[in-house]
């Protein structure tokens, strides 16, 4: 099942359970590892830790079997992540910007994550598909001298 | 991910966290931060050896700050990573909690 012809490529699948998270990550610093920023592999690890977070814990019921399978993918110069759940309708590109908070006091827990996906990708994109949600985050190393 | 705290002068009582501040990370720290957030008035957070740190990771910070705050007390981060830094500052924790970049600065904002 792992049989992958585009070495460029890769896959993984996780269930909705919050243990799964330490798996992800592992798996990033893999496919990160090879030839990838500091920068662009620490907003790889924060845009897909938020979004498969959110599938997992909202994504729907606690004993409902969520399948999570997650791609990245060099694309063009850019990285290139895709996420596909069959949870809950849920659209992130369209969750509103969190209230700035005024005070310690009356800042509100919670409610950053989306925000956080939208400020460290340099793309995002959502469509629901097949009863599935497919969302498409891309990654785009800063400009530097290319040698090629 | 794991978690020391230490009495400085003053009153004052440095954590260290070390690690990946994700979910993961978070939930193994969340019970012993709360708990010095709860006993302690002047707390200097140090980041600098947070190599990483996801939404969860906020929410441990901004409860801690909110407890500390509602006891009349304060919370300050020092030292985060850049990137670190970054995250606190798109998710508006700069304006909630101070940040410094050195404990001597963190240390006499709170003997103030």
């Amino acid at each position: 099942m792992i049989a992958m012809s585009n070495a460029r490529a890769s896959r993984l699948v996780l269930r909705n359970d919050v243990a799964e998270l330490e798996r992800l990550a592992g798996w990033i610093e893999g496919f990160t590892g090879q030839g990838t920023s500091p920068d662009v592999s620490f907003a790889v690890q924060l845009c897909l830790e938020e979004a498969v977070a959110n599938i997992i814990m909202y994504g729907g019921a606690k004993d409902d079997a969520i399948v999570i399978a997650v791609e990245l993918e060099r694309n063009c110069g850019a990285l290139v992540a895709r996420i596909e759940d069959n949870g809950q309708q849920f659209d992130p590109t369209r969750a509103p910007p969190p209230a700035r908070a005024v005070s310690l006091e009356q800042a509100k827990v919670g409610d950053v994550g989306i925000h956080l996906m939208r400020s460290f990708a340099n793309g995002m994109d959502y469509e629901r598909r097949d009863g599935r949600n497919r969302l498409t985050l891309r990654f785009v190393e800063p400009a530097a001298p290319s040698s090629e | 991910m794991d978690i020391s705290a230490d009495d400085l002068a003053g009153g004052i009582t440095k954590v260290v966290l070390r690690g990946r501040f994700d979910t993961t990370g978070a939930v193994v720290v969340e019970l012993p931060f709360n708990k010095v957030a709860t006993e302690k008035q002047k707390i200097v957070v140090d980041l600098s050896a947070v190599n990483f740190l996801a939404s969860y990771g906020i929410r441990v910070l901004l409860v801690g700050a909110k407890v500390v705050k509602s006891k009349g007390g304060s919370l300050v981060i020092v030292c985060p990573d850049n990137n670190v830094a970054k995250v606190l500052k798109t998710a508006g924790m700069d304006s909630l909690i101070p940040i410094y970049q050195t404990e001597a600065a963190a240390t006499a904002a709170l003997a103030s």
